[in-house]
């Protein structure tokens, strides 16, 4: 117990409440191996705060001074999936696993945390790696793909109103399988964090379609850490509301030839609500793909925070074709929308681009639909519906038309 | 040194991309170390501040420049500042650690600081930038430098050029103060200007740049030797160009040189500012403040063509460029534009900034950022925007070869007080060959609804649409291609005034033919 113990003194020298709690959480039971590399690897950040590069617009810090319990146990309905979808719940302190499952789905649960690459660039990841299960439950969750799964599996990550949540789920598509995911992420804890870890071998697929809400009492972050073989395909749309600090990361790495993916989101933030969708996308094999369009509309007082890489390293990065787009629609002012769309490549014959918007809605088109007798509210809510629209299009598991009506309920309950 | 560069084995080497036509990949060998045309040392007894830094290095060198006390005083609380802060390491740079107590902050040439007139300059001073092709006699610039002018009536006119040389940690010369003084502009070293114009440095040094900016900033604050300083008085377009050239010689040595660049109400300025170093096998600090002042309606027009020693092609040497320059467009209507050529320097790390403080101010940045050998710049702007309806815009083509790394980092800020807004960036990269590096980091901050931001960053071909229709009025692709592409590259080169863009040219014949796709 010690080193941990150790560990966390030199990078704790002026722990806020709330990172004390965190470490007296871990103390509290058995420390493993495992577990301890995972909160040192935490501890060397600590909650992220602006001073970190990476997280010098969504500051979990200042935004948690203290772990508390909060009111609300969840915030809205889980999304209405497919028939026949199975349902994983992580709820506070209890994990609900589903009694069957669909051909081609194994469920397996690990008592014993398996260690976390790459955690030193995901402190939040890390940190629910260190926490997950904590003494009731299993520490991790991993799902076995071993075919086409003809039905979704649905994730919901609800608190309960509890202080924190935390949860870490595997997902391993073998060779040719096929699955599609859906996650619900309800808030409804003072701090929530769930690690998901992706791992789609040669010519498999994956279709991971999420959607998160939180209030503005409330710090989330979703991690997913998703690794491509040859030939695999992964295809991502996200859809948030935001909380006081919400982070959806997505670290991607493309480890075989060829492989494809499609990292999509939506951001709606109104006052007081903050999302940042950041994404890691490393190119480390030749002639893959990536696509990506994220969209965001933000309102008084809310934030929108997107931060895209895509890295493509010497020689094995070749024959790379990615793209990045992110538009932004700021509705009012008292809006804010920071981004940092970046580019590192060091390989000659690739192919890299992005792009980066942001402004108010074209006058011109309100001025066209307010002719045609549509009121100025319902014609901007239009406008935003379909500025959106194609960064959603991609949803699987049957949710799309629940995540553009989300959206919709969001933009016409706007009066500007 | 020699041809056994990676450009060497280049031509006939599958790492040529289709379409890289061989001028380019000649052009691009044109810039290896060995065709460094500055590279010679000028051999003349210098005057050295003790080497190291503590703070009697900073009285030294405020003493060596009879400063007044409160120049003096300013000078060490920035020095003592300094010693709180550490050296930034964002960058997407890697340098060894900088020794700074063993690097000379001051080195002057023996026999006087300045010179009462040209005669009194040293023989070998004047060689070496008739060498570098800088007119230092008033007569030869008027004989020497024809610009090709715009009208057939500035085609009589010989263009002029006002030059103010600074020889390591000195100015040496400073010319046609004469006319210049007639039109009301003050153009003199830094140094002189402290003595003669107190109250302008007291009211505007550290304004834009404040002491405790940065640490390279704070450190030229603390031990700044020389730099131009130049004012423009209301209403008063600057009758020629007005210029400095930085010059490096004395080995083991820093170089912290200080402008500050005041145009009044209404003034117009245009300034160019070139800088060369010797080849040394040791990496040599250069550190410079650039501080802008634009008042209401003023303009003021700032070009680089930065061409300091790169190192070899091993990675030997080289100058570390780590520059502080930032324009105020402090009044209405008012403009800073800044348009650099970035060929020299092992390391890079500069952004020349505007902050759009006056409401309608426009702030503008095009550079041409190009790397070889193991240069590695990480290079770009930032535009705060603080006032009504400001604008800016940023045009940046980053061009890497060899095994250089070649970054953009730029800031678009829109506060929120700044309505209707505007910025418009784009960067571009061109990557030739499989060992070099082009990384764009832009960062973009957005608080108004009204405001319009566009970024497009792109290492691949040029927009379809320009394409199509280009080639739908006849054009063949690689016609279609190259006629954009060269039009684009013109965007940059034409904001440099006629003297620099022929200089820019012949160090930057790399055509974009064939960008990387």
């Amino acid at each position: 117990m010690a080193p941990a113990r150790g560990a966390l003194s030199p990078t704790f020298p002026d722990a806020s409440p709330a990172e004390r709690a965190l470490a007296d959480r871990f103390m509290a039971g058995t420390v493993d191996g495992r577990r301890g590399r995972a909160f040192e690897a935490f501890a060397r950040t600590g909650l992220p705060h602006r001073r970190l590069e990476g997280w010098r617009w969504t500051d979990f810090r200042a935004a948690l001074a203290t772990l508390a319990p909060v009111t609300a146990t969840g915030h809205g309905q889980a999304l209405p999936v497919a028939d026949g979808a199975v349902t994983l719940r992580f709820s506070g302190e209890e994990i609900f696993l589903p009694d069957s499952l669909p051909d081609g789905l194994i469920l397996h649960t690990k008592a014993d945390a398996p260690a976390l690459a790459g955690a030193e660039e995901a402190p939040m990841a890390a940190l629910a790696a260190a926490l997950a299960g904590r003494g009731t439950g299993p520490d991790t969750v991993i799902l076995e793909v071993c075919g086409r799964v003809a039905e979704p599996v649905h994730i919901v990550c609800e608190g309960g109103g509890a202080e924190v949540n935390f949860a870490r789920i595997a997902v391993i598509v073998r060779p040719g399988g096929a699955l599609d995911l859906v996650e619900s992420h309800l808030g409804g804890a003072g701090l929530s964090s769930v690690l998901i870890e992706i791992d789609v071998a040669a010519s498999g697929q994956l279709r991971r379609t999420l959607s998160q809400r939180g209030d503005a009492h409330e710090a989330q972050a979703i991690t997913a850490l998703v690794h491509l073989d040859e030939g695999a395909s992964y295809i991502q749309t996200a859809l948030a509301f935001g909380a006081r600090v919400a982070r959806i990361e997505t670290r991607l790495v493309h480890r075989g030839t060829g492989s494809a993916a499609v990292l999509n989101g939506v951001y709606l933030c109104a006052g007081g609500q903050h999302v940042d969708f950041t994404s890691h996308v490393r190119h480390g094999a030749p002639a893959c793909t990536t696509r990506q369009v994220t969209k965001g509309a933000v309102l008084k007082g809310g934030r929108g925070v997107f931060q895209g890489k895509f890295l493509v390293p010497r020689d094995i990065g070749q024959h790379t074709d990615a793209d990045m787009q992110h538009q932004a629609l700021l509705l009012e002012q008292g809006a804010e929308v920071f981004a940092k769309p970046e580019l590192e490549i060091y390989a000659d014959d690739v192919e890299c681009a992005h792009g980066n918007t942001s402004g108010a809605l074209d006058p011109d088109m309100l001025f066209y639909l307010r002719q045609r007798g549509i009121p100025l509210t319902e014609a901007r809510a239009m406008l935003t519906q379909a500025f959106i629209a194609e960064a959603l299009a991609a949803a699987g598991g049957g949710t799309h038309e629940a995540l553009s009506a989300a959206a919709s309920r969001f933009l016409s309950g706007v009066s500007l | 040194m020699g041809g056994s560069g990676f450009l060497q084995g280049f031509a006939m080497d599958s790492r040529v991309k289709d379409g890289i036509d061989q001028e380019t990949v000649a052009a691009a060998r044109a810039l290896e170390s060995e065709n460094y045309r500055a590279g010679f040392s000028t051999d003349i007894e210098t005057e050295y501040a003790p080497k190291g830094l503590d703070e009697s290095t900073v009285r030294f060198i405020s003493a060596k420049k009879d400063e007044p006390d409160w120049l003096l005083d300013w000078r060490l609380k920035a020095y003592q500042r300094w010693l709180t802060m550490t050296e930034p390491d964002w960058a997407m740079v890697e340098y060894d650690p900088i020794n700074y107590q063993d690097i000379y902050f001051y080195a002057a040439p023996k026999a006087g600081a300045k010179y009462e007139s040209l005669d009194d300059v040293p023989r070998e001073i004047l060689e070496t930038y008739e060498k570098l092709g800088i007119p230092l006699r008033e007569a030869e610039v008027l004989l020497g430098v024809e610009g090709a002018a715009e009208t057939a009536a500035a085609a009589r006119e010989p263009r002029r050029i006002a030059v103010d040389a600074v020889f390591d940690s000195v100015s040496v010369a400073t010319t046609f103060r004469a006319e210049l003084e007639k039109a009301g502009v003050i153009f003199m070293s830094i140094s002189e200007a402290v003595h003669q114009h107190p109250d302008l440095i007291k009211a505007y040094l550290g304004s834009v740049v404040p002491q405790s900016d940065n640490y390279f900033a704070t450190l030229n604050s603390a031990v700044f030797s020389d730099g131009t300083f130049v004012y423009i008085p209301p209403g008063v377009r600057c009758p020629m160009e007005l210029s400095t050239y930085f010059r490096m010689n004395a080995e083991n040595t820093g170089q912290f040189e200080r402008t500050l660049i005041i145009a009044d109400k209404g003034a117009y300025v245009s300034y160019l500012e070139g800088c060369t170093a010797p080849m040394r096998d040791e990496n040599q600090l250069h550190a410079a403040v650039v501080e802008l002042v634009a008042l209401d309606d003023a303009e003021i027009k700032y070009s680089t063509v930065q061409n300091w020693w790169p190192g070899d092609e091993t990675g030997k040497g080289g100058i570390y460029n780590f520059v502080t320059k930032r324009g105020d467009c402090r009044g209405p209507r008012s403009k800073i534009s800044w348009t650099q050529v970035e060929t020299g320097s092992a390391v890079t790390w500069k952004y020349p900034s505007c902050i759009l403080r006056g409401d309608d101010s426009v702030g503008e940045f095009y550079s041409i950022a190009v790397t070889n050998g193991r240069q590695m710049a990480d290079t770009g702007t930032k535009m705060i925007h603080l006032g009504k309806r400001t604008r800016s815009r940023i045009i940046s083509k980053g061009i890497s070869a060899g095994r250089s790394d070649n970054t953009y980092r730029g800031l678009v800020s829109i506060n929120g007080k700044a309505a209707q807004a505007r910025n418009f960036t784009q960067c571009d990269s061109l990557l030739i060959g499989g060992d070099c590096g082009a990384h764009t980091v832009p960062y973009v901050e957005n608080r108004r609804a009204d405001a319009q931001l566009e970024h497009e960053a792109t290492t691949t071909k040029l927009s379809e649409d320009q394409l199509f229709y280009v080639r739908q009025r006849g054009l063949g692709e690689e016609d279609a291609v190259a006629l954009l592409v060269n039009g684009f590259v013109r965007e940059v080169l034409q904001e440099l005034p006629m003297e620099f863009a022929v200089e820019a040219q012949s160090l930057l014949k790399v055509s974009l033919e064939g960008s990387v796709g």
